[in-house]
């Protein structure tokens, strides 16, 4: 009997296994589908561009490659897709959230995008970092090359009349500053409103008898931020708060939770005319300095950074970075295996490992970074050469 | 390794920008110089890889107690004559018992332990267990499967008693074994049961013990390490399921399974065969599964104890036929030559050592590395390194025939004394092994190399494969850029896609074929190994055409031109090699230090035979036919073959692929990583090379 029930129980796990497996896989391919929506909004806006700026009837004719397309292979594809999609990690909702707020924002419908945000931020905290990228990309339009270039443009070819919002705007004001949209962000902004109260009266009905919220931000943002859990994971802070001295914690937490904060101004004055290409620049630092980090953010941030295969095309090391990668995420398994199960390596191997992931995530971001500014400083060079070359 | 792929890196930035601003930093510059430079470098790196590795018996170090608690020899034995007498009625007992046909020995030794206030009891298992999966790999000791339809024909019966410690709380406790086939064991066997027998008498009555004995007496008659492992996983992960094996036999055996803490040391006794010398002999066997070792400590408190203490001639394993071979006596002697020029210069320099010794240590260490390259465990102890609890095996050969009874006595004593000292070490202990080294290489009992030593000959070995992957790289991008003006294919720095793609495919192919022989396994009828090598191959050429047919500008015979240019091509097949071989020497060393002698020749030296062919200058020749030459040795069935052909068992022709077959099936049948390096790195790394070959430049 005993042997029966535990059968079925057995039975009825794997059921729930399975019935989880489904709503995660689920979650993978609806946010491949989304990303591939905003994919074809960015490629959109980048012929549009490009046909703006002249380049698309120049003699080195470019092919526009479908960055949608690629985005959505590239995250159904990669491995570590699959590897947290089979480990049944709750990453891929945590994406799926992400890029629901994304795609809101390119699509301009606005209550989508702060549904979007909201649950982003109350699942996992950090894309609250989000909230710039959205505001930029409702407020001036999508990721376009600076407005410098078009004023350049428009005053050497004097040309008519044009469709795109952009370029309609440009003209009518000849300043160098856009317009900014402050109603669809208040809107925006109203709608997050909505939509957290909404979250947090869910959650407070659901907890009432565990404590409330208060407990509930305890025991999530709370334990985000004040890093209790220090078993390994492919970050870098587990290993140096084992090993710091109590008194100095809360010190180096807040400086470790700084470092995030610390690079969002800088980037957002750089980067304030890609905002989606900023949106990808915050996941991915914010993946590498989160507290506990999962492969599911790095395959987020690496299928956001496909959307930008047209501007990154000429991106430096990527064969170097592509090794790396594959070797870093080969090794992680071994070393680990070493260290846990054989019990004949150490901690510090496992650690080693998770160092050489930080660097090549970083070399990786500031590549991509380093890559798009001279995909813009190249445009302005060949728009001028252009233009001389015309009058 | 890091500075190679900053290198790397670097020298990628000024050939992009195409114009360098700044100086760069000395590191960088040195970094140029190197990729600039690389066949000159790669042949000296190589090189001396190759000679820090014949380099290595020189650099052993002597061993020491690491652990200081461990405090071997320095509590006086309590073994007596009255313990001693009891070992030797029991090996009577069980002669007398055997000649009679009296019933289980099992029963017998049972009875003896429980005379001694043990707890007894007796484990049925199932002989069978090893069978190829292709999950089982780098899994844990739990995955052997409880077979439903076992029969009573054949069933093995382990004899287990613990002693509890007086002083012990019961969380930990050391492990005997002592391996013995109750059906046809011969005399010498039984002296190991009267040695243990001896030593449990006496710990079943001391004071100091505080962890818990437990003596088992595996039932070797199906082979030695079986018994150990079901013994084991039945210790450390019971299962539930009530097994049909409990109903055979007379004895009910369910439910009296008992467990004392967990293991912190085992060791394992086996006599064996009379010693050739005149001392009687130890040998130690320490390597386990996939060449993991035990804690250095253990080796050291037993080795210190049986030379110093009991006298023994301690030996680990050795290559004999090394011994004798001239070219690494001319080595030694060359060896030895420079130590003594280097002694006269500076008195203080004694790396020096006698070529007698060089040789001695060179055919230890070959034998350390070959064992642990095989991944396939020495003796029984490599069930326990599998739980990750640190075990040896001892074998001793007396210098007496067996049945000799005073000189018995006086062995059982120091044997047992022997194992008292080891035991009372271990005893001390209050962590686990952990102060010591779990990555060495022996070159004598007393003599090793570490970890931090013997990887920089490896790191030599593979050092030149990124510098050349980087130059190949660079000259690569050049040639594609110069052949296709196309200004639409202006992918600059994504040029390695399509190699990558070819890389991939030979991998993922590699990756198939090392599965195929479980589908094989499955065939039904009895086929002989060579039968089913056939199969094997027959099915992985059709499957190699049928990947060179689907994926076009994968195949080397297409005749296409636009199709990826070689010298990328083996810059990411080079990758590719450096990144298994990486993997492997964390997993395996040994595998890799192998596979590195033979793989990196063959990558570097690997280059199209078409234009050298066609140039008919005698440099470019001599380059194809070297590389033609290495990748012939380098394919997997004619290394056995050679190796074969090297320790003197000859070549065997025609059932060659037979006993191939019956190599790689012990390979994964020990869930040697081995056998997937070979097919997923080796095979894949050097069929790419093929392709380089014969690529239509």
């Amino acid at each position: 009997m005993a042997h029966h029930c535990c059968s079925r129980f057995l039975d009825l796990s794997r059921f729930r296994v399975l019935k989880g497996n489904q709503v995660i896989s689920c979650a993978d391919i609806l946010s491949a589908m989304l990303l591939r929506g905003i994919g074809q909004k960015l490629q959109m806006a980048y012929g549009l561009n490009a046909r703006l700026l002249g380049f698309l009837k120049s003699s080195r004719d470019k092919v526009i490659l479908p960055c949608g397309d690629i985005a959505a292979l590239v995250y159904l594809w990669n491995p570590f897709t699959i590897v947290s999609c089979v480990g049944l990690s709750t990453s891929p909702i945590e994406n799926l959230a992400v890029v629901l707020a994304l795609f809101g924002a390119v699509t301009r419908r606005v209550p989508l995008a702060a549904f979007g945000f909201v649950m982003a931020t109350h699942l996992s905290l950090y894309p609250a970092t989000l909230a710039i990228p959205i505001i930029i990309i409702l407020g001036y339009g999508l990721d376009a090359p600076p407005i410098k270039l078009f004023l350049q443009t428009r005053s050497v070819e004097n040309e008519k009349s044009s469709t795109s919002t952009v370029s309609k705007q440009a003209k009518s004001k000849q300043t160098t500053h856009l317009p900014f949209l402050w109603k669809t962000v208040a809107h925006f902004l109203f709608w997050v409103l909505l939509w957290s109260l909404y979250v947090l009266v869910l959650c407070a009905l659901s907890l009432n008898k565990y404590g409330g919220l208060e407990e509930m931000f305890k025991r999530t943002y709370g334990f985000i931020l004040s890093i209790e859990d220090l078993s390994p994971n492919i970050g870098v802070f587990w290993y140096f708060f084992a090993e710091v001295f109590d008194f100095f914690r809360n010190f180096f937490l807040i400086v470790f939770h700084v470092n995030v904060l610390f690079m969002l101004l800088p980037l957002v004055i750089r980067l304030k005319h890609r905002p989606c290409f900023l949106a990808f620049v915050y996941l991915a630092i914010s993946s590498i300095l989160k507290s506990y980090p999962s492969v599911g953010d790095s395959a987020l941030y690496l299928s956001l950074w496909a959307l930008f295969v047209n501007e990154l095309i000429d991106m430096k090391f990527s064969f170097f970075l592509f090794c790396g990668y594959l070797g870093i995420s080969l090794l992680s398994p071994v070393m680990h295996n070493l260290w846990i199960w054989r019990g004949t390596g150490n901690a510090n191997f496992y650690f080693g490992n998770a160092i050489g992931y930080a660097c090549f995530q970083i070399v990786f971001v500031v590549e991509s970074v380093s890559a798009m500014l001279n995909h813009d400083r190249a445009l302005r060079r060949s728009s001028s050469n252009h233009g001389e070359v015309k009058s | 390794m890091a500075t190679e792929k900053r290198n790397k890196e670097e020298e990628e930035v000024k050939t992009d920008d195409g114009s360098p601003k700044i100086k760069p930093r000395p590191i960088v510059q040195l970094g140029i110089f190197l990729v600039a430079h690389s066949p000159v470098f790669s042949v000296v790196f190589s090189a001396a890889g190759v000679l820090a590795l014949l380099i290595l018996p020189l650099l052993a170090k002597n061993t020491y107690i690491s652990e200081n608690a461990l405090m071997p020899g320095s509590a006086r034995s309590m073994l007596s004559n009255r313990d001693v007498s009891d070992g030797s009625k029991l090996v009577k007992d069980i002669k007398n018992y055997r000649l009679n046909h009296e019933g289980q020995v099992q029963k017998l030794v049972g009875k003896y332990m429980s005379e001694m206030v043990a707890e007894v009891y007796y484990q049925k298992f199932h002989p069978e267990g090893n069978q190829f999966h292709p999950l089982h790999f780098f899994s844990g000791p739990d995955s052997y499967t409880l077979l439903d339809n076992v029969s009573c024909a054949s069933y093995g019966v382990n004899v287990a008693g613990i002693i509890r410690a007086p002083r012990g709380d019961g969380k930990e406790s050391i492990v005997l074994v002592t391996p013995y086939d109750f059906i046809n064991g011969g005399d010498y066997e039984a002296l190991s049961l009267g040695i243990t027998s001896t030593l449990f008498s006496l710990l079943a009555r001391v004071t100091w013990l505080s962890k818990d004995i437990i003596w088992l007496v595996a039932d070797s008659r199906y082979g030695d390490y079986r018994p150990v492992a079901a013994w084991l996983s039945e210790y450390h992960s019971p299962s539930f399921k009530v097994s049909d094996l409990l109903k055979c036999g007379e004895r009910n055996t369910a439910d009296n399974f008992r467990r004392a803490g967990t293991v912190a040391a085992a060791l394992v006794l086996k006599v064996d065969g009379r010693s050739e010398r005149f001392e009687d002999t130890l040998s130690i066997y320490a390597e386990a599964s996939n060449g993991q070792m035990p804690n250095l400590d253990l080796i050291n408190v037993v080795n210190y104890l049986a030379v110093h203490r009991q006298g023994f001639y301690v030996k680990v394993e050795k290559v004999v036929s090394l011994l004798s071979s001239s070219w690494l006596k001319i080595i030694g002697e060359i060896f030895e030559a420079v130590g003594k020029l280097a002694h006269t210069l500076n008195p203080d320099w004694n790396f020096g050592i006698p070529v007698a010794d060089y040789l001695e240590g060179s055919a230890t260490l070959a034998s350390s590395l070959y064992s642990q390259a095989l991944g396939i465990p020495t003796g029984p102890h490599g069930a326990f390194r599998d739980n990750q609890v640190d075990a040896i095996t001892l074998k001793v050969s007396p210098r007496f025939p067996p049945d000799s009874k005073t000189r018995q006595h006086d062995f059982f004593l120091r044997g047992a004394r022997l194992l008292e000292g080891t035991i009372r070490s271990v005893n001390n202990l209050l962590e686990k092994f952990h102060q010591s080294f779990f990555l060495y290489l022996l070159t004598s009992p007393s003599k090793f190399i570490s970890v931090g030593v013997y990887m920089i000959a490896f790191a030599l070995l593979v050092a030149p494969l990124p510098m050349v992957a980087a130059s190949l790289y660079i000259e690569g991008c050049k040639a594609l850029t110069k052949s296709t003006d196309n200004p639409t294919e202006n992918l600059k720095s994504w040029k390695w896609l399509d190699a990558a793609k070819q890389v991939f495919a030979l991998h993922l192919f590699g990756f198939i074929v090392t599965l195929l022989p479980y589908f094989i396994c499955q065939v039904p009828g009895q086929h002989s190994p060579s039968n089913r090598s056939i199969m094997w191959g027959t099915t992985s050429s059709s499957l190699l055409l049928i990947t060179f047919a689907a994926i076009p500008g994968c195949s080397p015979f297409t005749s296409r031109h636009h199709g990826t240019h070689w010298a990328v091509l083996k810059s990411v097949t080079i990758s590719a090699a450096f990144i298994g071989l990486c993997l492997m020497s964390i997993i395996n060393f040994a595998t890799a230090e192998i596979g590195a002698l033979l793989l990196v020749p063959t990558c570097l030296m690997a280059q199209p035979i078409k234009p050298a062919l066609r140039s008919r200058r005698i440099k470019s020749m001599l380059g194809a036919f070297c590389s033609m030459v290495l990748l012939t040795i380098g394919f997997p069935v004619m290394f056995f073959a050679i190796s074969k052909g090297l320790f003197g068992e000859g070549l065997v022709g025609l059932s060659l692929g037979g006993e191939f077959w019956t190599w790689l099936e012990s390979l994964w049948a020990w869930k040697s990583a081995t056998y997937l390096y070979i097919g997923m790195v080796h095979l894949p790394c050097w069929l790419l090379c093929l392709c380089i070959l014969f690529h239509p430049s």
